[in-house]
Order: structure tokens, then sequence, then C-alpha cells
């Protein structure tokens, strides 16, 4: 937020007396933003710097005198892509040449607020709370905070408008400019490659009007551009991150090199309300390049000269903490999910007919299944830059919640945002992970206490110990079959933890991890089942959500909840298929008659993949999903070879609407199946005394080149609104793989990992 | 004792011997291509050649790198121009990039044995870990970059670093002379 809003934050507390987080949080959200109203500005200027040969054009878009087109993206790039696509919905409406276009980060601005993400995340809580007034509340909210998110595939969906506005605008301008020079109507003007033309002979290059263009009015109406010729957007555009990932110029958070720089590991002791106890310096020091143990309430950081000898002296410095409250165990997990089935707290979430009198007396077929929480394991662990001085703050970090970020390091050192600057860095791999901020926090802590510059990445073992996983989950699942072998009665209860609720608490209300954890069991919440909704037509069908506390700090993750729900349903649908003696693609076509765009996938990947019909013996599995817009349809070939998983193809058809870059979306899908595939094979840990019971990499039991096979991705051509592909990849790998094993075994798989527990 | 080579230049680290060359080369030398990713080995993003051999670097200290000559990424080419570096950026093979150092590393010592290997060659020589899932395009990638070793194809190539503006706005229309 920049100055003026900061402001007029700080005269509320004054006036009223409570501090920022009050007025704002859950239920007191409404009252906040009622007095709130009169005393923000509505509208908002774009903050961005420029050189002195750049032209704001809008918040989206600079240009220099020379024709370079720079973007500005407020969305974290974490390898999906978004610093391409975002780029070329705008190249293309501006008529650029692609080699000409380059990417800067956005500052912090209620412009770039993600109020798509903040809706989806806050809705269910909040629309109870506030009725129809809910989705504008929320929109207000996430603007004044400048909720700047990155996740759940929302950047295209929520800024392909603005970007290609952004584009529209600036080719307007620019066709004004040169109109201006050549005395001519700007409509007959038009740009193509980065070339302004008057229609005819005469041609001016972008940068030669740019300065010009920022003095033209826009008109009334944006005309978007017409015309297939030279376009942009559909092409298979080379990714503008790519160069310097290459040759390992690329600098993440942990090759940032400031002057005098120091190097700090960090420890934060186990899982849970752990406090630091005590730590004994004296060892540490004989570790050549050792400087200081810096000790907070809740860490010990030793920091050094280069990292390994940081983290060796805090290994020998041997931190010791207590643990308040019973320790985490999967035991205790399990024991939480099973327990809260029989809580006061579960409630019926989606309900269509009614399932009682159909249930009653008749034949019910049930199945229990149970889901572990998977790691997110990204290879960049958690990583933070920071340079404290008297009057400013800087970090570098990636994070996908910026100005929450921003907001939580100046709250940790006591000073206005306003003199925090946060350099946004590219994650090197986050799947969710950095939403959370705490490395962040931590560094700038570090750092003021060095009075010098500090980087703090977390070891591979703390990033495993808190890497805040996705949410396990039981669930007990009963359906009724017809005589036609129809579904006419599907009834799920599932009990788990609501991961984003917990995550939210943590970055938007400070919240500590175990805290959010106990506070978010008591409610139940459509985000935690997000993924059971079924995309079939049933006649009859209910989902029951049994919030839990498991003591098991959860985060933002790659598909969130849609991870359990579609291993759950998925393999139960296949069970009921199996039960009714139809062929699983023909029991889920039957079934989707209101669904043209699955049924598509999914006649699209039985073709693809050479479907046997699920017959025994065939090593084949299915599944599908939907969800944020996108259709996806799996099809696996999976065996057990001496007791280990081995799945040696995976066939997949996607809709996710028009791409602006097809090979990127591929890309995408490619990289939630390998994500799905981790999760079907491994990327869990076992807990015992709040602690993970391994935590190298080794025995993670991630997928390696070795174990991936012929892997084909098909997008289904479609003219719909496009959908981030980031996600729809992961959910259904899983059931998929566990469908196609029952047909080689015999045997049902209802854990996941799908051989944890057999 | 801690003289070697890295990237053709004599170096010798004034740091505890037993530091993972990892470490020397981030820290001390700031050559931050290789990452570290676990320090126990088994993600590979740490991956540099060592007398010929693909390394993971957190595993070897300084002490017993004496005397040997040490390429990492940014020793490999000056200038992209690896054919593994062509190729990952013609196949679109990197996500979020942070294993793609280790990978080209490992790639490239296997290719300077083998600029033909089969499948089970690079499933053998390639055990490092990615999050993102380049898996899929991985094989096929290091096939092609054998492909252009041996002359039998060409990729078009990715920008060199440092590109001066005059000679941008000499190739690209849209650019003008700054």
């Amino acid at each position: 937020m920049g100055r003026a809003p900061r402001k007029a934050a700080d005269r509320i507390e004054q006036l009223k007396g409570v501090n920022r987080r009050t007025l704002l949080v859950g239920a007191g959200a409404s009252a906040g933003l009622l007095l709130a109203w009169g005393i923000w500005p509505r509208t908002y200027r774009p903050n961005l710097n420029a050189a002195p040969d750049e032209t704001v054009v809008n918040a989206f878009l600079k240009i220099d005198n020379a024709g370079r087109i720079i973007v500005i993206v407020p969305q974290s790039e974490m390898g999906q892509g978004v610093t391409t696509l975002l780029p070329q919905i705008l190249a293309d409406e501006l008529g650029a040449d692609w080699r000409t276009v380059g990417v800067q980060s956005a500052p912090i601005s209620p412009l770039y607020a993600n109020t798509l993400l903040a809706k989806q995340w806050l809705a269910s809580d909040w629309s109870r709370l506030m009725g129809g007034a809910g989705d504008w509340a929320i929109d207000q909210y996430a603007t004044r905070r400048a909720l700047m998110l990155t996740g759940s595939g929302t950047s295209v969906p929520m800024f392909q408008e603005a970007y290609r506005e952004a584009g529209a605008a600036a080719r307007v301008l620019l066709c004004q400019a040169a109109a201006a020079r050549w005395d001519l109507p700007w409509e007959s003007c038009d740009i193509s490659n980065g070339i302004i033309s008057d229609g005819g002979q005469r041609t001016l290059k972008i940068g030669e009007v740019a300065a010009e263009a920022a003095d033209f009015d826009l008109p009334e109406i944006l005309p978007f551009r017409q015309g297939q010729a030279d376009r942009l957007a559909g092409r298979d555009l080379p990714r503008l991150d790519t160069p310097s990932k290459i040759d390992g110029s690329h600098n993440f958070a942990g090759d940032v090199r400031l002057p005098d720089m120091l190097f700090a590991s960090i420890r934060q002791g186990p899982i849970g309300d752990a406090v630091l106890a005590k730590v004994n310096e004296q060892p540490a020091k004989s570790v050549t390049g050792f400087l200081k143990l810096v000790r907070n309430e809740r860490w010990v950081a030793a920091v050094a000269t280069n990292w390994w000898a940081a983290n060796k002296a805090l290994d020998l410095s041997d931190p010791v903490f207590e643990l308040r409250g019973p320790p985490v165990s999967s035991a205790s997990i399990d024991a939480a999910l099973e327990g809260a089935f029989s809580g006061s707290a579960g409630q019926r979430l989606y309900s269509q007919g009614d399932l009682k009198p159909l249930f009653d007396n008749a034949t019910i077929l049930a199945s229990e299944f149970t889901v572990a929480s998977g790691l997110h394991l990204a290879l960049e662990p958690m990583c933070a830059t920071a340079r404290v001085s008297d009057d400013m703050v800087e970090i570098w970090m990636p994070t996908q919640a910026p100005a929450l970020a921003r907001a939580a390091i100046a709250d940790a050192l006591d000073v206005g945002e306003g003199s925090v600057t946060l350099y946004p860095l590219h994650a090197g791999g986050s799947f969710g992970r950095k939403m959370d901020f705490e490395a962040g926090v931590q560094a700038a802590l570090i750092a003021r206490e060095m009075g010098r510059s500090v980087q703090l990445l977390w070891s591979r073992l703390e990033d495993v110990i808190h890497d805040r996983p996705s949410a396990p989950a039981h669930a007990r699942m009963a359906a009724k079959l017809g005589r036609n072998g129809t579904i006419e009665g599907w009834l799920a209860k599932v009990a788990a933890p609501c991961a984003m609720t917990q995550t939210w608490d943590r970055i938007a209300h400070g919240k500590l991890p175990h805290e959010a954890s106990r506070d978010s069991a008591r409610t139940s919440t459509r985000l935690a089942v997000a993924g059971m909704e079924l995309p079939y037509a049933l006649p009859n069908w209910a989902v029951d959500h049994y919030p839990a506390d498991t003591g098991l700090p959860l985060g933002f993750t790659r598909a969130n909840a849609h991870l359990h729900g579609a291993f759950i349903t998925e393999s139960f649908i296949d069970e009921l298929a199996h039960q009714a003696g139809i062929e699983a693609l023909s029991f889920r076509i039957q079934m989707l008659g209101g669904n043209s765009r699955l049924a598509r996938c999914l006649t699209t990947v039985g073709a693809m993949g050479g479907w046997q019909g699920g017959i025994e013996g065939s090593g084949q599995g299915l599944a599908v999903h939907v969800m944020n817009g996108a259709y996806a349809a799996v099809m696996v070939e999976a065996a057990l070879d001496g007791g280990k998983l081995s799945v040696g193809r995976i066939v997949a058809a996607i809709d996710g609407g028009e791409q602006v870059n097809p090979d990127i979306a591929r890309q995408q899908v490619e990289s939630g199946l390998i994500y799905g595939l981790a999760l079907a094979m491994g990327a869990s840990v076992p807990y015992a005394n709040s602690m993970p019971a391994r935590a190298i990499l080794r025995r993670m039991d991630l997928p390696r080149l070795a174990d991936i096979g012929e892997v084909t991705v098909e997008l289904i051509r479609s003219t719909a609104a496009p959908a981030g592909l980031g996600d729809i990849g992961a959910p259904p790998v899983a059931p998929a793989i566990a469908n196609a094993l029952f047909t080689v075994t015999g045997q049902r798989f209802r854990n996941l990992p799908i051989l944890s527990r057999t | 004792m801690t003289k070697f080579t890295v990237n053709d230049r004599p170096v010798q680290y004034r740091m505890d011997p037993e530091t993972p060359l990892l470490w020397a080369l981030r820290d001390a030398s700031n050559l931050t291509g290789a990452k570290y990713g676990c320090g126990t080995g088994d993600c590979g993003a740490c991956t540099v050649d060592i007398d010929g051999q693909a390394v993971r670097s957190c595993q070897v200290s300084i002490r017993e790198t004496e005397g040997r000559f040490v390429t990492t990424i940014e020793g490999l080419s000056p200038d992209r121009g690896h054919p593994l570096q062509q190729v990952f950026a013609a196949d679109n093979v990197s996500q979020c990039g942070y294993c793609v150092p280790g990978m080209i590393m490992a790639a490239a010592v296997l290719l300077k044995r083998n600029n033909d290997p089969g499948d089970e060659e690079i499933d053998a020589a390639i055990t490092n870990i990615c999050r993102c899932g380049i898996y899929p395009r991985l094989r096929g990638a290091i096939r092609r970059a054998g492909r252009i070793m041996r002359g039998e194809e060409q990729v078009e190539a990715a920008p060199p670093p440092g590109v001066k503006p005059e000679d941008a706005a000499r190739t690209v229309p849209a650019l003008r002379r700054p």
C-alpha cells in the first residue's frame, strides 16, 4: 500500500484504539470496512518508478525510448510461467515484437490485488457472515489491503482482462502520437511487430513516440485489436525466464550477494507450541567463520561468514526446545481425524436431493479412505536475504503474498510498512509453500541484530520439519446403486483440517502455526472438501465435513483440498463401477450428461490411451477431475514391481479453455501430473514426538527420471475462458493409479500414498 | 591446502578445509549456479564437473578437491551455447529453474563420455530430483543435445547474455538505437 492508505489506517487505529489486525479480521471486518470507507481512497495511481528514458503507460506497462516493452507483473514466478503468460497477453494486444518484451516485478499497490483468489479463499466464511454483500466486501478488503496473491491458478483468469486492456490502451496511445505527427485520424494507424504504421508506407518505431504517447487521452471505448495476422496469443513463444535459468545466472533468494553479507541457518524446534529452552554457544565458537547466535523466543539462528559454517555451528550449539502441549504423531493425527467424526462440528456442506429415505433399509456400499499429509519439498528451501538500516529495511525473497509479507516484516521490526522494501524474486519451486513468509521475518530480525546484511537459508531438515504440508484426511464413503447400475445416492463424510484457513490465519492474522491449527478446528468449511463436489449428475448426494485439530500446521498447496477430494471420489467411483459391472469409462460417461467438456476429456483420453475397459490384468486406470474452470481426464498404466509402484504411462486430456501459450499450458499439466505421481508414491512422512520420522530427501520416495515412463498431454481445443492449469494435473493421478492397481492385484488401494498402509 | 582450479582459474580458499565444495563455490567465489537443495547428495542441484565426473558438490570437501579441475554451470559455456543449454531453451524444459544447473551439469558429463546414450544410461546418469516435473521433457532433450553434438541437428539459438543495445537494434527492427 502506498503512503496515503497507511496514514489513513494509522488514523483509524488512533481514533478507535484498535489495531489494524483486529479491525480487519473475520467478524470484525464488516464493522471495520464501514468505518474505513470514508477515509480510504477510491482510486489508485500507479506507484511505478521510471528511469528517465521510460514512460509509464499504465500500472502494467512501461515503454522506453529504445522501444523496449517493460511489462509489470505482480504475480510470483514459481516455474508456472506467469512472467511469460501475462506479458504475452499484453504484447499480443499491443502488437509488440516478442524480442522487445521484458518483465519487472510490481511494487505493492492495491492496483494489483488478486480479488479472485481472495474470494475463493474467504468467500465461504464471509458470505455466510455478510450475506449478499460478502463478495463486495471481499473485493473491497482485498483491494484496500493490496492483497497481491499468487495461487490456485488464478493469475490468468484474474488479470487477463487487465493485461489486454493495458496493451490495447498502449496501442491506442502510441497510434494517437504517431497519427498526430502524420496529421491523420489515429484510427487508421496500427501496430504490428512493434512497428506503428499509417496503413500505407509511413512507419514509426514504438520507442520514437513512447514519450509523447503519455500525453494523449484514451477514448471512451477501448478498441481491441482485430485480425489474426502477427498475433502473439495462442503461440508457443519462448519463456522470458529461460535464458537466465539455463546458465546459472538467475538469482534466487539464496543467490543474492550484498557487500559484507553474512549467512545464517536457523532451528525452530519441534512441531507445535515450542519455545527455545537452552542453547550452548561455546562449542559453536570452534567453527571457523562463526560469529554469533541470534536467539528468539521460538528459534535460534547461527550466523557465520558462510552458510555451511553457520549450519555446523548451529548443530554444535545443540538447541533444546520446550514443547508445550502434547506432541504430534501419526497416531495422534489419525486419532484426531477419527475422533472428528463423532464431534459436534460436522456439517453438511453440499447437498442434492434427499439421501435419508434412499439409504433407509437399503443395501449400501461403503468404503473408508485415508490420505496422509503431502509435503511440498520445493528444491529451494525457505530463504530470504535482508538488509536493515535505521530508516530502511530491504528484503529479497520469493513470496506468493508480498503485501502480507511486508506487513509482517514491518510489524516484527516495529517500523512503518513504508520503510520496508520487498524485492520479490522467483521461487525455486513453491507449490504453495511460499504463501507463508516466516523466513523473511526471521532474516530481517537477524540482520537487525547483526547490523549487517544477512542471508537466511533453512536447512533441508528445517524445511521438512516445518513444511506446512497439505491436509490429511479420513473419509467414510457410502453409496447406493440402482438396478440399472446407476448411482442413486452418494454420501461422503470427510474428516480433515482446513489447510487454507490455517494458512490465512497465519499470513493475514499473524497467528502462530499451532494457534492457527487449533483455531481452525471448530468450523467446517467447503475449502476443506472442495475437491469432493461431484462433476457427475447424481440425483441424491451430499458431502459432510468434520473439522479436526491434528496439531500439525498445514499450508497452502498445489490443488489444496482437491488432492484428497479427487483421490477419495474417483477411487470410490471406480469401486462402484466394478460393483455395477459396468466398464469404468462408460460408467462415468453415463453420469456426465450436463458436462460435455469433461465427457470429451474422458473419451479423448480413452482413445489416446488405448483404454481396454479396465479389464483384469490390464493395469489401466482412469480418473477425472474438475477445478477452477479446468477439466481433466487421466489414464495411467501401473504395476507393482517387487512391491514397488511403477507407472509406465500417464495420458492426460485437458480442457482448460483458450490458452495464451499452449506449450506452457502442456508444461504445467505435465508438472501437475508429476506432482500427483509423487503424492501417490510418497512425498509424505510419518510423525513421532512432534518430528518427522524421516527428513532426508532420499527417503521421501520422490519420483526421479527413471520412475517416469511415457507422459502424454492432450490439450483439447477450446474457446472457453482460460483456466490456470498448474493445479489440474495433480489430483487425478493417484486415484487413476489406485484404480489401475486393482486390475492387476484385485485389491483396492484406499490410502495415500498408495503403498503406505496396505 | 585447498588449491585447485575452478572454471580454468586457480583458486585457494581460506576456509575450513572440511567445507563442502558447494559452499566454497557459492559463498566464497559467488558462483551461485550450483544450488543447495538437500546437503545429503540426494537432489543433485549442486552437481558440478570434477575431472570429468559429475559430482554432488555438497558431498566433497575443498580438502578433497585439492589439485583437481572443477567446472560449474558458469564455466560450461561463455554464452549459453552448450548444446544442452540450447535444447533446454528450444524444448522449453525448465520451469522454476532451481534444479536446472545441476541437471545440465550431470547431463553434460554424460554426453561428454557418450553423445548417443540410451534411455537406461540417461536414467542412470540423471538421478537428480526435480519437483516441478521437468522429467517428461528431459530424456528427449538430452538425446537431442546428443544429436546436436554429433552434428545431426541444429536448434535455434537462445540469446546469449550481454547483448548490447546497438546490436539488438541491428537485429530487431522494432528497436531503436539508444
